[in-house]
């Protein structure tokens, strides 16, 4: 499967989703159309569960700031982990300043909601 | 008959089962869409506090260095003590009662302070003379005008730019006599002529080391002299007018005196 990469603009991250197990979203989130951005993110990770998962999937999330939409997207996002996470070992990273309350209210958040899934805060 | 509605059990309790999970999917989904609009509207009072107290921040910033640059031109001018403070208070009162909106007003006690800024850029030698200026040195300290207004003038502030108005026009007379221009009348910005008005006034009214404080009899015969000639004919209707509230701020913000 191949890699797949965008580069950061003002208002979305930088993605990197490389097929040997390492995913990252670097950066601010905040644009217009968020499903519509993400929806290659999603299909890719979709794909890559379904084809070809590396032993152990690491999910390293930097994201300084995001809209309400992306912190829905980021959900769903979190959903479709969980599902592939019982047949997958899958490690999640919500990195942050610890400056950014709102970075860390939604690593809560996701913690909270998402009981199956190994989510750690870490903050830099 | 047994078989056939234990058949109809099965498929209801599947619909039910599948009814559940939908609905559990549905309560989970709104549960979170309401986390989020909750977290939302937190962010949002917050990001909009932060930038209330920035543009706070960016206009007290502005208003400091407006009035710094205006202590630096009454540093270099003849003026001292409360000079530019009661200058900015008299442009208020009289841009208000010309009828300028509030904001202007505010702006313009703000602004007029700076009027002198071009004498930062006189020499030494001419400014700090002693006694009169000849025509010479008259005409070196006649260009603080056009050098204030050169200082502020491509700056894209509302503030500063009103400044170099300020800067510019507060020489010029309402017959088209003053300087740099011999601009007349209502070519003069206002804020122009006021500031001309309230300059003249507290520097007549101030005792300096060269000179003594004018009685006010002498201060309003000349300003009824000057009425239409020096000055706006409007704005000296205005001082006389509201005579009372010119004179309070004189008497609130004396100088205080040194032996």
């Amino acid at each position: 499967m191949e890699n797949l990469k965008f580069e950061a603009t003002k208002y979305t991250p930088e993605i990197n989703l490389d097929a040997t197990g390492t995913i990252s979203l670097v950066g601010k989130s905040y644009p217009e159309n968020t499903f519509e951005f993400y929806a290659p993110v999603m299909e890719w990770m979709e794909k890559y569960f379904e084809t070809s998962p590396a032993d152990t999937t690491v999910v390293n999330m930097e994201i300084i700031y995001f809209n309400s939409s992306s912190s829905k997207l980021f959900f769903d996002f979190f959903d479709l982990l969980e599902e592939n996470s019982s047949d997958n070992k899958v490690e999640i990273n919500w990195i942050y300043d610890e400056e950014n309350e709102s970075a860390e209210e939604a690593g809560e958040d996701f913690i909270e909601d998402f009981e199956d899934l190994n989510i750690k805060l870490v903050t830099k | 008959m047994e078989a056939h509605e234990n058949k109809l059990i099965a498929e209801i309790e599947t619909l039910q089962n599948n009814f559940t999970q939908t609905t559990d999917k549905l309560i989970k989904d709104v549960k979170r869409q309401d986390k989020i609009m909750t977290r939302s509207d937190k962010r949002q009072q917050k990001e909009y506090d932060e930038l209330m107290a920035l543009k706070i921040e960016i206009e007290e910033t502005q208003r400091e260095v407006v009035f710094t640059m205006g202590a630096i031109g009454e540093s270099r001018s003849k003026e001292t003590g409360n000079h530019v403070k009661r200058v900015a208070e008299y442009t208020y009162l009289f841009a208000k009662h010309y009828g300028l909106p509030e904001k202007e007003c505010e702006m313009l006690k703000q602004a007029s302070p700076m009027h002198d800024i071009g004498k930062v850029a006189i020499p030494d030698a001419v400014l700090n003379k002693p006694g009169r200026f000849n025509d010479e040195e008259r005409a070196i300290m006649d260009t603080h005008a056009q050098l204030g207004y050169d200082m502020l003038k491509s700056s894209n502030r509302s503030l500063i730019k009103m400044a170099s108005i300020v800067a510019y026009e507060h020489h010029e007379k309402w017959n088209g006599t003053g300087y740099p221009n011999q601009t007349a009348g209502e070519d003069i910005h206002i804020y122009g002529r006021i500031t001309a008005l309230a300059d003249v006034f507290d520097a007549l009214g101030s005792a300096r080391v060269y000179k003594q404080a004018w009685d006010d009899e002498k201060i309003f015969k000349m300003f009824k002299e000057e009425r239409g000639e020096h000055f706006d004919p409007k704005l000296m209707d205005i001082f006389f007018d509201n005579l009372d509230e010119f004179l309070h701020i004189r008497d609130t913000m004396k100088d205080v005196v040194q032996d």
